[in-house]
């Protein structure tokens, strides 16, 4: 199989516009597990690891730039961590230290799971994603880029070059129930967002839905928030938990949640 | 001297008596305790070789010119091939041969369960063997499988006769009792998932099969290769030096080894059939699932009168049904006791032995009934389980060849003292409480097994047996066994074993059986050689034998005098001292049994129902221990596999068409290191007096055995809730929990009713 690493992301743009067939690749977690399935067969791989753009963070007057490629075990380091906490949090949640070290927040937006980690801390703060081609670069909030399980806005000649982020500095945490203690596809994930300053509670929940959805309501509305976001919640019956049981880890997270953060 | 005996063997539970010739075990057991070298902790002695990955295992063997197999399994429990056709397969790129149903007696066109062999291919590369079968056209005939195993027994789908057997009359146990419980218990499917996959490497030389194999039995491997191929045995070599875990699933040789052999012998070339993990999961065997309706009788002193079982063992489309009964019949000195198991045959893969088969679901069930009796009469549950200890076994009235059951009870005094402190830590939601239950199983080997032992003019010794360490530290205890007998250190012993080309027989590494066969055996060659060496000194030093023995390197004599062993073997120039042993007898008329028990304290969050396991506590009573270091990793395998069984181990079947949904190891949850609790192992350490040269007996599969059910009885004692279904997940420990607060709500209205009634 043909991979193709472009040394900049002008390049990298360019290759995605005249060869749609390319998969992007950065960490590969996601995509090495569809290959070895043989769930995909690309023609080629679009290898971005060597995409200087898409490294790092950064922050401008407030506004933080997150790149692509960052992945959970950088997120999961201050000062990062300290800024959102609640995605690093979940970070340290998600899969094994070698998972950790390979996985981005890029792969996570790219593949789009119901259960992708990253998202509900990132719905909480309100990010954007943003989305670059040859055509030039549009942000897309984080809920409109979320399609269904799976399935995002990405057009084909489109790259996820990073995230747009304004923390809120909100009291915020992230929870996830899972069938054992390490290397687990959430049955469901919660994060949640106490914010003084709006007046708003904001919760997001993973695995409970086609795509991770966010729930808003003002302070007021503590006491009644945990069935609001139980009910906002459409759960399915698989594998890893039934529906019912979904929503009502759901409504016991919110309540704990709210706890931790209300003081 | 070689004797003629009418003895017992038995493995995994299974008891046969047969003739057989031993040899005579003349030997008188060391005194009990840590000696020299055996009884203290050794580190494995291939411990570097294999971390650092230089370990020869079967998936390691590369032969010039080899080959590799896929396999085309059945996608349909039960079905029929309409047609086959392999020509697209056989053009595809690489491949060398194809076999379909009626080329080998494995390959079936009437497959019985999801992932049944029905054809194979050879091909250069393992990605064109698989390519290729994805070209196979098959036409199915798809029919209605048998998945429920209640209404098997009600058809008489069976795989053997019901196993019933009655002691005592429980009619009268039953109104003898003051208190009765009746409980259903269930347990899961869980899958070996042995690291390395079943797999085989065969290559035909001039009329001789050579099998590499990932295996438990080498000699099994070539008995059941040579009857099947028409073979006399000898010409059938069987290999295997390291093993990846095999659980009970690896004794045979299952349909890998027949398809590799076939394949090798159509294509002249060696030939690897290795499964996959989705194989793996689908195709090498499984613990059943049971269904256990169970009834506990007791006076109110605890004095039980009666204990019935009713199991149904979900066997699967073949395979045979565990005693899922034996831990009722054999644990407790209960006079009233029926069992009743029926093996139901269904359209699902079959069973396997899977460490302690049949005895690890059904403690769970007795042993969690045994809480809930002792809940019922409020009696502390480790009083009432020392109030029917059993001094004999009452299946056939005779004595224990040794039990210390009553010592482990002593010893988990202390621990279980720890209750309230435990019950203490409870705090918003999470409960914390404590549980026990006890472990009975065989253990205690047998013969025939032969060992021989080569010293050398460097005085160095090499122990010769083929025999396979599968990865339990076999080869480190049978060092520590020889460089005992025979005063020397254990960097100076070399274990060469896993070739039935360079050894003498071996036991099967099952039924927690090698180091109670393969160690005496080993014991005796390494006393035979002991003796010539002294026998060598006596001449040389112009002393008597009698007076000589053979301690730290030195040969010692009885007035003080003490030369290094290297000036006997030095004597011996390009000459070798050659020792012999074989596993003597059991002991006629005893029973032979391991026993133990563990205490598990754990955490339940009564509001999501996750189940944290915090520590448990094994105490097991298996003879002499050899290796205590190689015991207590025994112990910490044995609980993180029945962590498994009992929290997330589950090997789900679509209920419609009885396929297998969790093929991967995604979908199948085995505990990772962050779900293991602190593991405390500790031993009684005596030597069966009865048994061997040794004393010792097998400690692979007694750890695994109460786990689940000390886990349950913890989980009661810290919600009141009756976990009866394993895995235990969250949802099941939730489902357990509302049916608590139901039946506390029944019994709190009964109770106002009642005192309403009596005012
Ligand atoms: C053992 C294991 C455990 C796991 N545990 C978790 C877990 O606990 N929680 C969790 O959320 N996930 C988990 N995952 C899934 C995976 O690790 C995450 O989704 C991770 O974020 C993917 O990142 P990546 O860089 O590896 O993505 P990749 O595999 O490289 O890519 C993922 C997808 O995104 C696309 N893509 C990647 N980068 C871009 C880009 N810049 N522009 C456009 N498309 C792009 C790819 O084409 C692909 O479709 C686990 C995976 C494994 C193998």
């Amino acid at each position: 199989m043909e991979v193709v690493s472009p040394r900049t992301l002008e390049e990298a743009l360019r290759l995605r516009a005249a060869e749609p067939g390319l998969m992007p690749i950065e960490g590969g977690t996601d995509v090495m597990v569809d290959l070895n399935f043989d769930r995909r067969r690309p023609v080629g791989l679009l290898n971005l690891n060597e995409v200087p753009e898409l490294r790092g963070w950064s922050r401008d007057d407030g506004l933080l730039r997150i790149g692509a490629s960052l992945t959970y075990a950088q997120v999961r380091q201050r000062p990062l961590a300290d800024t959102l906490p609640a995605l690093a949090e979940a970070a340290r949640t998600v899969g094994s230290p070698q998972i950790q070290n390979r996985g981005t927040l890029g792969g996570n937006l790219g593949t789009a799971s119901p259960a992708g980690d990253s998202l509900p801390p990132l719905l909480i703060e309100r990010a954007d994603v943003e989305l670059a081609s040859v055509r030039g670069v549009r942000t897309l909030a984080l809920e409109r880029f979320l399609l269904g399980p799976k399935r995002n806005a990405l057009a084909a000649d489109e790259l996820i070059a990073g995230i747009r982020v304004r923390p809120s500095g909100a009291r915020q945490t992230f929870m996830k129930v899972g069938p054992r203690n390490a290397m687990v596809i959430a049955v469901v994930s919660l994060a949640l967002a106490v914010d003084r300053e709006r007046e708003e509670l904001r919760a997001a929940y993973g695995s409970a839905g086609p795509v991770p959805g966010l729930v808003t309501a003002s302070t007021g509305e503590r006491e009644t928030f945990p069935e609001l976001v139980a009910a906002a919640a459409e759960p399915i019956d698989d594998l890893r938990g039934t529906a019912a049981y979904r929503r009502h880890a759901l409504r016991v997270l919110v309540g704990r949640a709210l706890e931790r953060c209300w003081a | 001297m070689a004797r003629l005996i009418r003895t017992e063997k038995e493995v995994e539970g299974h008891y046969t008596e047969q003739w057989i010739v031993v040899d005579e075990d003349a030997l008188d057991q060391w005194p009990a305790g840590p000696l020299q070298t055996v009884g203290k902790p050794a580190p494995r002695v291939d411990g570097r070789e294999r971390a650092r990955g230089e370990a020869t295992y079967t998936a390691d063997i590369q032969l010039p010119g080899m080959l590799h197999a896929a396999v085309l399994r059945s996608p349909h429990a039960r079905a029929r091939v309409r047609s086959l056709s392999l020509s697209s397969v056989l053009a595809a790129p690489g491949v060398r041969a194809v076999l379909e149903p009626g080329d080998s007696h494995v390959l079936t066109d009437e497959p019985g369960y999801h992932g049944a062999a029905v054809a194979a291919v050879a091909a250069d590369t393992f990605a064109q063997a698989r390519a290729a079968l994805a070209q196979a056209a098959v036409e199915w005939e798809v029919l209605e499988p048998l998945l429920d195993p209640d209404q098997a027994v009600e058809k008489g789908s069976l795989v053997s006769e019901p196993n019933v057997s009655e002691r005592g009359a429980t009619e009268r146990g039953v109104s003898e009792a003051e208190a009765v419980v009746e409980a259903e218990y269930r347990t899961q499917t869980v899958l070996h998932n042995s690291l390395e996959t079943h797999q085989a490497v065969c290559v035909w030389e001039s009329g001789r099969l050579d099998v590499y194999i990932s295996t438990q039995f080498l000699w099994g491997v070539r008995a059941t290769v040579a009857e099947q191929l028409e073979l006399p045995p000898d010409k059938v070599r069987v290999v295997c030096n390291f093993m990846g875990g095999g659980f009970g699933s690896k004794n045979g040789p299952g349909e890998y080894t027949f398809i590799a052999a076939e394949l090798a012998r159509r294509t002249g070339r060696p030939v690897r059939c290795a499964l996959t993990r989705r194989e793996e999961n689908l195709a090498t065997g499984n613990r059943n699932s049971t269904i256990q309706r169970l009834t506990a009788g007791a006076r109110s002193d605890g004095t039980l009168t009666v204990l019935k079982g009713d199991y149904v063992n979900s066997v699967g489309f073949e395979g045979w049904s565990p005693s899922t009964g034996g831990p009722m019949e054999l644990l407790y000195a209960c006079e009233n006791v029926r069992v009743a198991e029926h093996g139901a045959k269904l359209n699902t893969p079959p069973n396997a032995a899977f460490r302690a088969p049949g005895f690890v679901e059904g403690t769970f069930g007795l042993e969690c009934l045994m809480d809930e009796l002792a809940a019922r009469l409020d009696l502390d549950p480790l009083e009432l389980r020392m109030r029917n200890y059993a001094d004999s076994d009452l299946v056939d009235g005779r004595p224990f060849s040794s039990k210390n059951l009553l010592e482990c009870y002593r010893r988990a005094q202390p621990h279980w003292a720890r209750r309230e402190e435990v019950r203490a830590r409870s705090q918003g939601p999470w409960k914390h409480g404590m549980g026990l239950a006890s472990q009975v199983w065989y253990g205690g080997g047998g013969p025939p097994s032969y060992a021989w032992v080569r010293v050398g003019s460097d005085g160095r010794v090499q122990v010769v047996t083929a025999m396979q360490d599968i990865g339990t530290g076999s080869r480190t205890a049978m060092a520590q066994i020889a460089a005992e007998e025979l005063g020397l250190s254990l960097d100076r012993i070399e274990v060469s074993l896993g070739d039935t080309s360079r050894g003498p027989f071996a036991s099967i590494s099952a039924g927690s059986s090698t180091i109670p066969s393969m160690g005496p055996a080993v014991r005796s060659a390494a006393a035979d050689a002991a003796r010539q060496i002294v026998e060598i000194a006596a001449q040389r030093y112009h002393l008597e034998e009698r007076v000589l023995s053979l301690r730290n390197g030195h040969i010692v004599s009885a007035d003080g005098g003490s030369w290094p062993i290297e000036e006997i073997t030095e004597l011996l120039g390009e000459g070798q001292i050659l020792g012999k042993g074989a596993r003597g007898p059991n002991p006629t008329g005893m029973r032979t049994l391991t026993f133990g028990v563990q205490l598990a304290e754990v955490a339940v969050d009564i509001e999501t129902g996750e189940v944290l396991v915090d520590r448990i506590v094994a105490i097991h009573d298996v003879g002499r221990v050899i290796n205590p270091l190689g015991a207590s990793s025994q112990v910490e395998g044995g609980i993180i596999q029945g962590i498994g069984h009992t929290l997330s181990e589950d090997r789900l079947l679509d209920p419609g068409t009885g396929t297998v949904l969790t093929q991967t190891l995604d979908a199948y949850k085995l505990p990772t290191i962050a779900d293991v609790p602190e593991i405390v192992a500790e031993f009684v350490d005596r030597p069966d007096e009865h048994l061997t040269n040794l004393g010792s007996k097998g400690l692979g599969e007694p750890p695994i055995i109460p786990t689940s059910a000390a886990i349950a009885n913890a989980i009661r004692d810290a919600t009141g809730a009756n976990v009866r279904s394993l895995p235990i997940t969250r949802e099941e420990m939730l489902r357990a929990l509302r049916a608590a607060r139901e039946r506390e709500g029944l019994e709190r209205t009964a109770e106002t009713v009642g005192e309403v009634r009596s005012a």
